[in-house]
């Protein structure tokens, strides 16, 4: 009943098309101007973008904001996924659905309470200012450390998810097993545990660092125009300089950032077992 | 010991995941002016404000139609799709899956750029067209991915058996795999209206004059005021979430599908 | 035209460029049960798809009650198949699974009722009504299966191991409730297996299959006696098959000189047609184990392993005792290569 290949492809094709043409043609339209210089093509467009201390400046701290992001998230998602496995499973289903709610929730209003949180008349300055630590609050806001804050509860439920079903995976005994084998926690955990999970890591530490390299809004709104990451660096050349190639030297190297993260990424966990 | 430890691991990455709402929510009912905490007294003005605000009322408006008829676009496409690429053995199948999945690959800022400069500017298409677009076509992957999930576990039999009962092969979708993939349909519905109306960096270059999602005019917003609304609106807004994910967990156990 | 109800002629049918059945040719009479048995992969279901209109033929021709089907679509047959997984609905419950066809005809809602009704009540589904599929036993489920083709009143139905996912006892119990559900509905039936017993026990005619080809077609009685072939006897229990060179056997361990001159290339015998306890020659008992009514020996011989049925009476031989045996050509089955 289901050899009839055209029948089949009409099914599928619409949605394909329709990608291909709001997707993968805009894009990739997009992508390939950043190669072009007065009508040839060039590289030029990325040896100016080099060239420039700002652009550095924030091309390096978005690789180590994701960097920081993705490894802190893994060391809590760890600690919590394992928590939550050992839990019974009614109260790991409640505990699940608490990690999870937030993903649902508009990242406009996950950010805003960081403001709330750290701003000059937020929770911690009050807490500062009211202990008498210092006369003045200090600023917290559009600095790293915010973004770093905000980027980390943004998307630390993500690696958790991937950890938890991860870990699921591993056999009830192995680890207890270990364990009566003589091995102590530290070498459980290197020598039993990330093995086993180290393709949720991968799932994970992808779509973290991804997450925290192409987020727009917590840079936006944490970091403003003094901490710039390449999002946020791309939104103001197009919409204060009108740079177009510019724009796309940054989607470029965005783009080639997360397959490269997701790859290495790979690379590792395959290399290790 | 062990279970203290581990409540206590659990509960402090619960509070720096869900803390930040309670405090957003404590936010919103200030009756001062300027956005503190804790609050400087309490009142539900800010929460009333919220709804006299006519850009956030046209903008809600705006991001809810997009959310309903984005997905329910993406789903007209998706559902076929995910059908033929789970029953048929297509030739193309792995690049068709491939292209489905790319908008979730690409960072949202540089689609929405891309449809702005090749799409708005030059065909003349209008921004709530493009932005309908641009959400469908963010919204199709996980339709397609959470259709197939459901899909996967329906023999191919019980559409053949309806077949030789009298039904036509549409019949036999209608009335036997549809049924059967429901609460797969529907979990792919709150998904994909859940990333629709949180979305910003797709809709971020695709506004225009009276023409903007919510979060992306509640960014206009806070630029120029600093009072408790937006917080008080972030607040409304997780309530809607939290409503809708718990009427979805109600239903269909709606974590397994995220 | 031959009068057969239903005729495959000349049908070739492959899944894209493998050929699964290569022409094949079968006549089924009206009313008839016929069973397809064969090993594995030999292409029983393949061949029951096409019947059915779920698998389009590669070339050759099915008539189905005088009317040349080939083209006909699968929901325009009137055929009825029963899966072996059931395929039933698991959204409906047991009445609306039955009903399933009978609403699609837009029948009146009356005449649904009582023949969904009826239709339970024959397979002694009655009062199941409102079960799900989910809440039914395996046996029910296959019941529920049969009602929900047999309703649509099929010229031909259709039945695929529909027992091979229940129980020894249930197997049995469900071959006669099959049986008599046939006899008083006069359905053609087309019963699919790889278990000689049940074709036997159910079938008015056996068509034994191998690699997409009939191997022989008969009735119960001329398969079980009368296999033509090594295949066919192996598969009718004839489990001691040699090949023969003048007044010797021969097989790939060694030769036995027999004092007969064999009649034609292969002789065959059942373990029971084997006589231990006298005998011109001698092996050594490797395997016993009582089955009742005899003794089920495995003799090492100059042939290899030869099974042995001996009757209770003959007195027990341990195991690695030597035993005389006689394979007399009276009780052999004298096969084509
Ligand atoms: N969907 C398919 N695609 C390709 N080849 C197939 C397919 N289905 C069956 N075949 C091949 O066709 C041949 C006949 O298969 P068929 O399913 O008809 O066997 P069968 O007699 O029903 O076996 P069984 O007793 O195991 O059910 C086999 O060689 C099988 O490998
Ligand atoms: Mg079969």
């Amino acid at each position: 009943m289901f050899r009839n290949t055209r029948e089949g492809l009409a099914l599928a094709l619409p949605a394909a098309i329709f990608s291909t043409l709001l997707f993968i043609l805009p894009v990739g339209i997009l992508l390939s101007e950043a190669f072009r210089q007065g009508g040839s093509w060039s590289v030029q467009g990325y040896i100016d973008f080099f060239a420039s201390p700002l652009n550095r400046t924030v091309f390096l701290r978005t690789l180590k904001l994701g960097v920081l992001v993705a490894g802190s998230a893994a060391i809590i998602g760890y600690a919590a996924a394992f928590c939550i496995v050992n839990l019974s499973p009614k109260a790991r289903g409640r505990v699940f659905g608490m990690v999870v709610l937030p993903l649902m929730i508009s990242p406009v209003a996950r950010t805003y309470a960081w403001i709330v949180i750290l701003g000059r008349t937020g929770i911690v300055n009050e807490a500062i200012t009211g202990l008498g630590l210092s006369d003045t609050p200090i600023r917290l806001l559009f600095t790293e450390t915010a973004v770093y804050l905000g980027l980390l509860q943004l998307f630390l439920p993500l690696m958790i998810i991937s950890l938890v079903s991860a870990m699921e995976n591993i056999p009830r005994d192995v680890i207890p097993a270990a364990r009566v084998l003589g091995a102590s926690w530290f070498a459980v955990f290197f020598k039993v545990i990330l093995p086993l999970t180290k393709e949720g890591l991968v799932i994970g530490g992808t779509l973290v660092f991804t997450g925290a390299l192409t987020a727009y809004i917590t840079p936006a709104i944490l970091g403003g125009s003094k901490v710039l990451m390449l999002e946020t660096l791309l939104y103001q050349r197009v919409n204060v300089s009108n740079d177009f190639v510019s724009a796309g030297v940054i989607a470029m190297i965005l783009i080639v950032m997360s397959f490269t993260a997701n790859l290495l990424l790979k690379r590792i966990a395959t290399t290790r077992s | 010991m062990r279970h203290l430890a581990n409540w206590s691991i659990l509960g402090l990455t619960l509070l720096f995941l869900i803390g930040p709402f309670v405090i957003i929510i404590l936010a919103g009912t200030s009756a001062g002016n300027n956005l503190a905490f804790p609050p400087e007294g309490m009142s539900m003005k800010w929460y009333l404000k919220v709804f006299t605000i006519e850009s956030f009322r046209t903008s809600f408006a705006l991001s809810m139609a997009l959310a309903v008829f984005g997905t329910l676009a993406a789903l007209v496409m998706g559902i076929p799709a995910a059908y033929a690429l789970n029953r048929y053995d297509l030739p193309g199948a792995e690049t068709v899956r491939t292209i489905v999945a790319a908008p979730i690959i690409v960072p949202g800022i540089i689609i929405g750029l891309a449809l702005l400069r090749y799409m708005v500017v030059p065909l003349d298409v209008t921004v709530t067209m493009a932005l309908f677009m641009a959400h469908t076509a963010l919204v199709l992957p996980y339709a397609v991915r959470v259709v197939s999930s459901s899909m996967q576990n329906l023999r191919v039999d019980m559409e053949e058996a309806a077949v030789l009962l009298g039904c036509s092969r549409m019949q036999a979708f209608t009335k036997v795999v549809l049924p059967n993939i429901r609460s797969g349909v529907l979990a792919a519905f709150i998904l994909g209206f859940v990333t629709s109306f949180n979305q910003v960096p797709v809709s971020l270059f695709l506004s225009g004059p009276g023409v903007r999602t919510l979060p992306i005019d509640m960014l206009a917003y806070m630029e120029i005021t600093f009072d408790p609304s937006i917080a008080a609106l972030s607040a409304l807004l997780a309530f809607m979430s939290l409503a809708i994910v718990f009427i979805a967990e109600r239903l269909l156990g709606f974590s397994k599908y995220v | 035209m031959s009068d057969a109800f239903v005729e495959l002629k000349n049908l070739t049918l492959s899944y894209d460029n493998s050929v699964a059945v290569p022409a094949l040719d079968l006549a089924i009479n009206e009313g008839e049960l016929i069973t397809l048995l064969g090993p594995s992969g030999c292409g029983k279901t393949t061949t029951m798809r096409a019947i059915a209109g779920l698998l389009s033929p590669t070339s050759g021709i099915i008539h189905i009650d005088g009317r040349d089907v080939t083209r006909v679509p699968a929901n325009k047959r009137g055929i009825g198949l029963v899966f072996q997984s059931y395929a039933l609905f698991p959204h409906l419950n047991a009445f609306e699974n039955v009903a399933f066809g009978l609403r699609l005809q837009k029948l009146p809602d009356a005449d649904i009722r009582s023949r969904t009704a009826e239709g339970l009540e024959t397979v002694g589904l009655a009062g199941f009504d409102k079960r799900r599929p989910s809440e039914m036993s395996g046996g029910q489920q296959q019941r529920l299966a049969l009602a929900r083709s047999l309703v649509m009143r099929p010229k031909v139905l259709l039945l695929d191991e529909p027992l091979s996912n229940l129980d020894a006892r249930l197997r049995l119990e469900m071959r006669t409730e099959l049986q008599r559900v046939q006899k008083e509905t006069g359905v053609t039936m087309v019963f699919v297996t790889h278990d000689q017993a049940e074709a036997l026990a159910l079938a008015d005619r056996i068509v034994l299959m191998k690699a997409g080809r009939i191997e022989q077609l008969g009735t119960p009685a001329e398969l079980y006696s009368r296999p033509r072939t090594a295949f066919a006897a192996d598969f009718m229990g004839f489990e001691n098959i040699f090949h023969t060179s003048g007044d010797t056997l021969v097989s790939s361990f060694g030769r036995l000189p027999v004092g007969y001159t064999a009649p034609s290339a292969l002789l065959a015998w059942r373990p029971d047609a084997v006589t231990v306890g006298t005998g011109p020659h001698t092996g050594t008992i490797t395997a016993s184990s009582f089955a009742g009514g005899h003794r089920e020996y495995v003799l090492q011989t100059p042939l290899g392993p030869l099974r042995a049925d001996a009757p209770i009476a003959v007195a027990q031989v341990p195991i690695g005792q030597q035993i005389s045996f006689d394979l007399p050509h009276q009780n052999a089955r004298a096969l084509a290569e």
